[in-house]
């Protein structure tokens, strides 16, 4: 042992050896922070107010989206109205024939242009309003013109764009 | 000399181990009192005064039950909490530069603060060249020459293999060396 040692020795015991009478203090409580940091603070919070909001847009934009077409905020209305204009169709269908979905994607068309133009004659102002009426109507005609629905959805970005196509006429069953 | 600093440091320890169970209350209570001196010593000449070592050995021992039941009794459980304890001074230490910088901007044309009193009953130059030192090495030369801990219970403590034990201390010593102006 070098004069170093010796000397770093007799110092710590110096300094160190009157902790050694001091009394014990009462052991601090452990407190459990981690709940209450991961659900209020932090990056898990971000998350969680992420995913919810996530949540949220989607089912607004699912529900908007189901009462636009059918003029009905009950989901159960939204499947009727598209059994309803599919059975239209298979009832269209010649002897032999295959396949409906030029039936109901014309349907679609024809009538969500129809919607459309209803709403722009209706000024902006109103076109909330014109447009829940102009479906509750069609839901009233058991569903000939229930596509509404889809004629909103299809319709309205149609209408904006001045190089979208007008409906195929020669797909109308 | 070597061997016979290990036997020293053996049958010092032999008196400070006893048998703990890992998550038991009572034997964490136990563990408590016997060895919060020992673990506030160590942290007293790693952190900046008396008051802040006594917060950092209850932060060790609020860590320490919070693995309580993970412990493993086949490592010295005093080098279990030592090795946490010199990982709460690294925090503090970390913390300390921080305010620090805050301090300092709000001292600025003011005279400074006297000194804390206990930091006078416990001035000693080696003792704040220790705290120059990084936390590890310093609690390496400590664990040594105060604790009498043996090269394996320093290894436990610091996070290191066991065979790395001699050359920080090596490297500690000349750092302390070079910290009080003898090298």
């Amino acid at each position: 042992m070098n004069d170093l040692e010796r000397e770093l020795e007799s110092e710590l015991h110096r300094v160190l050896d009157p902790v050694s009478s001091l009394p014990i203090p009462p052991r601090r409580a452990a407190h459990r922070r981690l709940s209450a940091r991961t659900v209020l603070g932090g990056a898990g919070a971000a998350l969680t107010f992420k995913i919810l909001t996530g949540v949220a847009a989607a089912a607004a934009a699912v529900t908007v989206v189901g009462a636009a077409t059918t003029g009905s905020l009950d989901p159960t209305v939204w499947g009727q109205v598209v059994e309803e204009q599919v059975q239209t169709c298979k009832n269209d269908l010649a002897q032999g024939e295959h396949g409906i979905g030029q039936c109901v994607s014309s349907f679609a068309s024809q009538h969500g242009q129809a919607v459309a133009s209803s709403a722009r004659h209706q000024g902006s102002s109103k076109s909330k309003d014109n447009n829940g009426n102009t479906n509750n109507g069609n839901n009233g005609n058991n569903g000939n013109n229930g596509g509404g629905a889809n004629g909103n959805a299809n319709g309205h970005p149609k209408d904006r764009s001045t190089r979208s196509p007008g409906p195929p006429a020669s797909r109308g069953s | 000399m070597q061997s016979s600093e290990e036997a020293a440091a053996a049958s010092g320890l032999a008196k400070t181990q006893e048998a703990y169970q890992p998550g038991s209350e009572a034997d964490f209570e136990r563990l408590y009192r016997n060895t919060y001196r020992r673990i506030l010593g160590t942290l007293i000449t790693l952190v900046r005064d008396r008051a802040t070592a006594e917060d950092c050995a209850q932060e060790t021992f609020e860590r320490a039950y919070r693995n309580w039941k993970s412990w493993q009794p086949d490592a010295p459980v005093e080098a279990w909490l030592h090795r946490i304890a010199i990982n709460v001074a690294i925090s503090d230490r970390r913390h300390q530069r921080i305010r620090q910088a805050g301090e300092l901007l709000r001292r600025l044309g003011r005279p400074a603060p006297g000194q804390d009193p206990s930091l006078v009953a416990e001035r000693s130059d080696l003792v704040a060249a220790l705290k120059k030192l990084p936390p590890k090495q310093a609690a390496a030369l400590v664990l040594r020459h105060y604790h009498g801990y043996s090269n394996r219970e320093i290894a436990a403590a610091l996070g290191v293999p066991e065979q790395t034990v001699a050359s920080r201390l090596g490297a500690a010593r000349k750092q302390l060396q070079a910290v009080l102006g003898r090298a």
